[in-house]
Parts: structure tokens; C-alpha cells; sequence
């Protein structure tokens, strides 16, 4: 598990705000492109990584995992050295208050959410909700200054290092999905000396939280016979919705059954989880999974896939929790799904 | 004094648990104070031997406490719940990391995801009563073995230097005053003066009460972090101070009427050594002054303040250049001995 740490300091420092996963595409490629037997970049911000297990006619597994992450692009320079931004993907605005980002300018620069002082609030504003447009990032530069390292849509993303808490509970930035981005490659590791049944096809797609655009044309691309699919999932916390106290972190994978998947290798992946006594968790999301296993599954004409989540706390923050435990359990869960490859439907 | 600065914002000592940063201070005046003393409630109070004497009991004071957070209740689940530690709008705590007590453990102030918020809690914070630390522990056992009800919390240090010379971290209210305190008393001083690096301004400037009582100086002068509100959207009206203008001089606040001739007296000497000072022009918050000047018989009394964005979270900034000004300020101070002030 100190491995998968070591891989998620590494990932979860990476820029690559939806859209603009260019930013960082090159550096994801240094970190795990010896991992494959050769890798391709895409237009749309993903990476391609392809290992062939030799066998004439073999059949093609896929791993995804999104590689962008949630942000902001900055739509105003101010007065003063402050930025407007908009959100890129689900931000909470309650979060945000005299918080720290890297705005990823000619240079990459600090900045301050700013929170609006006491004695400019009216009687009790801090129970009102809050929005981005009442927020400006504080650069600490007049604007002048200012104009020559940011432009209109420079990204913006949180600045925070992954650091343990307690037992083997981490903390950090983009968890969602880089820690499923961790969880492949670590699988990639068990499977390394293995011969493998299967052809293993691996993409790090962009653009997951603005419409699964990197899974859908990545997907098309490589083409695979069958995917799983690995995203985070809010695991239950005080009040949350009830139907959500089943998923648990510490209780490794959570499977997800639904009609946007394949009952079919969602059944397999559930055998091969049991068969092999590793923890996994059930859950049931019928329509949307609001991941990209809708994107896969309906790519060219269709890929049977299923959905495996890391259970995560704080999803879209700068402070998301994730266990080891639970990234070590999906890895060995798709490590063994690859090496069973008895995946014939 | 920045590196002192940055060294004295890392220490974990929010009000009523000061230990950790009176012992920096101590370890960096011992060797050039006359005197000093830690009083019965943890404040630290230092005399300096002058050339000569001034006639006047001259006292410079700054706090050494911070806001924070104190653990109320470990539940079934392992989350920590917690109170607040002097004044903190809710809106800065949801989603920071904190480290809580001895230990040093580090937690995250849980925030739901905005994917489980109902429609009308969206964008609105919970209250702090609400909110809970989440350490990575699943149970209250284990949590109860890393932490204690009555253990307390702070925001991670995060010192930065950033921008066009400005810092950021939590704690700089009021360790930059500490700081610039320590650099007065390693001076050799023309008069006689007393530092004062008191506990508990945040929850009512308690040990500024006692210090008063004890001293019973004829001149109190405050340092202290003051509200910038020079920021996006905020009318320039409002601003109560501005960053990169120099030290805040006050008439009035929200504890406080500063005596008018000390004032005078400040600003004068800031002028004739080309010291460039701003008045705050809003009347809200308070400090230590006003302990000061309720105490014993009464005391004069002045503030002088670090213009300060985002006070009271975990990104206090400032600028450099106004924390230089005013310990050159603090220093001509010194110089004259508020002779005839």
C-alpha cells in the first residue's frame, strides 16, 4: 500500500483540469508509460497505454480511469490582483473561502479564494448560500503584474499535498479519479510477470467532468471487447441519504449493477472478487452512474462493461479521503479479472 | 523577522494552550531581556533595560494566542465535533485541514460532496455544531486513542511567500506582533520599556486584563493584525485598511476610543521618519487596547496594526513591506520614549 501512496503523491499533483488535460498529459506519460508496450496521446486529452499478451486472436480488456480533474478557468482579471473564475465540473462554493489554489499561468502562481470580511456582512449572510461570483482569487500582484502570467481561461485547480491521516486513510486533490488512475497501475504491476489470456488496453481519459468526451473517443479508438470502468463514489457520511450507508470505506471496491452496464461482466467481476476473497461492495444505480461507463458501453457498437468505484469522502474538494486498503482491493480485483480471462459472455 | 514569523505561525497555540509558542518566544528573548516573567495564567511579560529611564511605564503588547478549534465529542463513526476557539465565520472552516493537539494529528474538516446535498442546502454552510474532523479513524475507540474530548485544533500551517510580497499562512494575527516584539527586545533600547506577549485575546482579551492589572504601565501600545477589506467587489469605503499602506493607525474600533494626543504623538513621529501609515477608516473589531485601558486606573492606549486580508481563517495575508514599516515605526518609537507624548 506505501506503493499506491507513492503513486498517488505522484498523480494527484499533476494539472490537468477538464479541457485542459494537455497540461499534463506529458508528464502522466513520463510517470507510467514504461508500464506498456507502446502509448498514444489523444486529441481530446487521454492516454492510451497497450500491453498484447501475444495470443493470436485474443481479445481486448480495457481499464479507464479519468485523468481530469474538477477546476476553474479564470474569466476576469480585477483590480487589485484578483481573478474571477467559473467552475469546471461540480464545485462546492461552501468550500472555498480563504482556501489555496495554483492558478497555471506562463508560470504557476499561488493564489487565496477570498472571503469576504466580517464588518462588510450583512446580519446573517454566512447562513445565505454562497456562490463563485461572490469569490475572487487573490494573487497577491497588482494587475498589471497580473496580465502578463494569466490570460482569460488560464485553469485554476486546488493546492493541496496528499498527506496520511490516520490508519491507511490518505488525503489530497483529485483522488477523483487519479487514485483509480493509481489502481490500474498498481494492477498493472501484479499482472507484470503474469502471461495474461487477454490483451490489456489501458485509457486515462479526459474530459469525464464535462461529458465523458475522452472515455467515448478513447473507447472508439482502442476498441476493446469488454471494460471495466473505475471511478470514485460518495461514500456514506452523516446525512447522507440513507441508501448510501451500505457504502463503506474500508470495504474495498464498490460494484456497481445498472442498466448502463453489463449485468453479464458485472456478475463475473463479483464472481472473481469472491472466488479470490477479496472485499468488495454492491451498489445499485440504475440509470446514471454519472461515471464513464455509459460513454464505454455504447461505444461503437457496444462494449460490455462494468463499473467498479472506489469508495471516496469529500468528492470534488481539496481535502477527498480515500483507503489504501480499498485502492489495493480494486487493484488486485481487476488484476485478477485480466488474469482470469475467462470473459466470455 | 519573516523566518521568525513563519517559525512562530507553525506553532499549534490557539487561546488557553499558548505553551508551544511562549516557549519560541522565551528561547528568543532569554538572552537579552533584563527580566522576564510567565504570570499564573501563561502570559509572558519581559523588561528590557533602557539607556535611561523615561519617566513613563511604556508597554508594547502583542498576543500571542490564535483561533482555533476544541474537540466536544468523538462519535460511534470515529468524526471528531468541535466548537470554535474564538471567532471564525463558518464559511472558512468547511473542507480545511487541521492538525489537532500534542500529537499532531492531522485531519480534514468534512465537507458532503455537492453530489448528496438536497437542493436547498446547496452553497449553504452548516453550522460549526454541524461540522465534524474526519482523522481516518472508523470507530470511537480508535479515535479516542489518537485524540481527547478537550484537545485542540488548529488550521495546518501553510506559511507561503506568494504574489508580489505578500505571505500567506494561518496565525499571522498576531504572531507577526510577536515577532516584531522580539526583534525590539534583542535591540539595545535608549529608555526603559516592557513587552507584554499576552494569552486569550481571542476569546475576550483575557490576559491583557491581567497584564494591565499587574503592570499598570502609563502607556499601552498594541500590535496587532487589523480586517483588510481591500478586495474584489468591496466598496473602497469599506476597506477599513488597504494592504502595501503601511501600518493601520486607529481613532476608534469596535472596543476601543484610542487616546486622541498618543495618536497624534504616533503619527508624528511616523512622519517625521517617512513612515507611510494609513487610518483605519471603518469603526469594527477590537483588540487588547481596550483591556488595557479599562485596567487599574486606566492606561493610554494605541494600536498599531498589520493590515490583514482574510484574518481569522487559514490563509491570513499580509505584506511584507507593511510588517518592515512597522517595526521601523515600533522602533522610532522606542527612540523617542514617548517623551511628551
Amino acid at each position: 500500500m506505501d506503493r499506491i501512496y507513492e503513486i498517488a503523491c505522484e498523480l494527484s499533483s499533476i494539472p490537468a483540469v477538464s479541457g485542459r488535460e494537455d497540461m499534463g498529459l506529458h508528464r502522466l506519460a513520463e510517470l507510467c508509460g514504461d508500464y506498456f508496450d507502446r502509448y498514444e496521446l489523444t486529441p481530446v486529452g487521454s492516454f492510451i497505454g497497450r500491453i498484447d499478451c501475444g495470443r493470436i486472436g485474443a481479445k481486448t480488456l480495457l481499464f479507464d480511469a479519468h485523468f481530469d480533474e474538477v477546476g476553474f478557468f479564470v474569466s476576469e482579471i480585477c483590480e487589485g490582483g484578483f481573478l474571477k473564475v467559473v467552475n469546471i465540473g461540480g464545485i462546492d462554493p461552501r468550500i472555498l473561502s480563504a482556501s489555496e489554489v495554483l492558478i497555471y499561468g506562463k508560470r504557476t502562481i499561488t493564489g487565496v479564494f477570498t472571503s469576504k470580511p466580517p464588518h462588510l456582512q450583512e446580519p446573517g449572510e454566512s447562513e445565505k448560500p454562497i456562490k463563485l461570483t461572490d469569490l475572487a482569487v487573490d494573487t497577491g500582484y497588482l494587475k498589471e503584474q497580473l496580465s502578463e502570467i494569466v490570460s482569460i481561461g488560464t485553469p485554476v485547480a486546488y493546492k493541496s499535498p496528499v498527506e496520511r491521516l490516520q490508519g491507511d486513510y490518505i488525503t489530497g486533490k483529485s483522488f477523483d479519479d487519479r487514485i483509480c488512475i493509481a489502481a490500474i497501475l498498481r494492477a498493472l504491476e501484479f499482472l507484470k510477470e503474469k502471461e495474461l489470456p487477454v490483451n490489456i488496453a489501458v485509457q486515462f481519459s479526459g474530459g469525464e467532468e464535462i461529458g465523458y468526451k475522452g472515455a467515448a473517443t478513447a473507447s472508439y479508438s482502442i476498441n476493446p471487447d469488454f471494460a471495466v470502468v473505475l471511478d470514485v463514489t460518495n461514500a456514506y457520511v452523516p446525512d447522507a441519504p440513507d441508501y448510501r450507508k451500505d457504502i463503506k470505506i474500508g470495504g474495498g471496491g464498490s460494484i456497481s449493477y445498472s442498466a448502463k452496464t453489463s449485468r453479464k461482466l458485472t456478475d463475473k467481476t463479483v464472481a472473481v472478487a469472491r472466488k479470490n476473497g477479496i472485499p468488495y461492495q454492491l451498489f445499485a444505480e440504475p440509470n446514471r452512474t454519472g461515471t464513464n461507463a455509459g460513454a464505454v458501453q455504447t461505444s461503437r457498437g457496444g462494449i460490455p462493461t462494468v463499473l467498479i468505484s472506489v469508495p471516496l469522502k469529500n468528492m470534488h474538494t481539496a481535502n477527498e479521503v480515500v483507503s489504501l486498503l480499498d485502492v489495493y482491493n480494486v487493484a488486485k480485483l481487476i488484476s485478477e479479472l485480466a488474469a482470469d480471462g475467462g470473459i466470455d459472455l | 523577522m519573516i523566518k521568525t514569523i513563519e517559525r512562530y505561525c507553525a506553532c499549534i497555540s490557539p487561546s488557553g494552550s499558548e505553551d508551544e509558542i511562549r516557549e519560541q518566544i522565551i528561547g528568543d528573548i532569554k538572552n537579552h531581556a533584563t527580566s522576564w516573567e510567565v504570570d499564573e495564567t501563561g502570559n509572558l511579560t519581559v523588561f528590557k533595560k533602557g539607556a535611561k529611564a523615561s519617566g513613563l511605564k511604556i508597554l508594547f503588547s502583542a498576543h500571542m494566542d490564535e483561533i482555533g478549534f476544541m474537540i466536544k465529542y468523538i462519535s460511534d463513526e470515529g468524526y471528531l465535533y468541535f466548537d470554535l476557539i474564538g471567532g471564525i465565520d463558518r464559511r472558512v472552516v468547511a473542507g480545511r485541514r487541521v492538525v489537532i493537539g500534542g500529537n499532531r494529528i492531522t485531519g480534514v474538516i468534512a465537507s458532503k460532496a455537492i453530489h448528496l446535498q438536497k437542493p436547498d442546502e446547496k452553497g449553504i454552510c452548516v453550522p460549526i455544531s454541524e461540522m465534524y474532523i474526519d482523522i481516518g479513524c472508523t470507530d470511537k475507540e480508535s479515535a479516542s486513542g489518537c485524540v481527547s474530548v478537550g484537545d485542540i485544533a488548529v488550521f495546518k500551517p501553510n506559511f507561503e511567500h506568494f504574489g508580489d510580497g505578500l505571505i500567506k499562512s494561518k496565525a499571522i494575527d498576531d504572531r507577526f506582533g510577536c515577532a516584531v516584539l522580539v526583534e525590539l527586545i534583542k535591540r539595545e533600547l535608549p529608555y526603559d520599556t516592557y513587552f507584554a506577549f499576552v494569552t486569550c485575546e481571542e476569546v475576550g482579551t483575557d490576559g491583557a486584563k491581567q497584564v494591565g492589572y499587574r503592570l499598570k504601565p502609563d502607556i499601552a501600545v498594541v500590535f496587532e493584525s487589523t480586517t483588510a477589506g481591500d478586495i474584489a467587489d468591496a466598496p473602497k469605503s469599506r476597506y477599513a485598511c488597504s494592504l502595501r499602506s503601511g501600518p493601520v493607525l486607529s481613532h476608534m474600533d469596535g472596543g476601543t476610543i484610542y487616546d486622541k494626543a498618543l495618536l497624534q504623538y504616533i503619527k508624528n513621529v511616523a512622519e517625521e521618519n517617512n513612515i507611510e501609515y494609513q487610518i483605519k477608516n471603518v469603526i469594527a473589531g477590537g483588540n487588547d487596547s481596550s483591556a488595557y485601558q479599562k485596567s487599574g486606573i486606566g492606561t493610554r492606549v494605541a494600536v498599531i496594526s498589520a493590515p490583514t486580508r482574510y484574518i481569522h481563517s487559514a490563509n491570513n495575508v499580509v505584506a511584507e513591506t507593511d510588517l518592515e514599516s512597522i517595526r521601523e515605526l515600533a522602533s522610532a518609537l522606542l527612540e523617542r520614549g514617548f517623551i511628551n507624548a
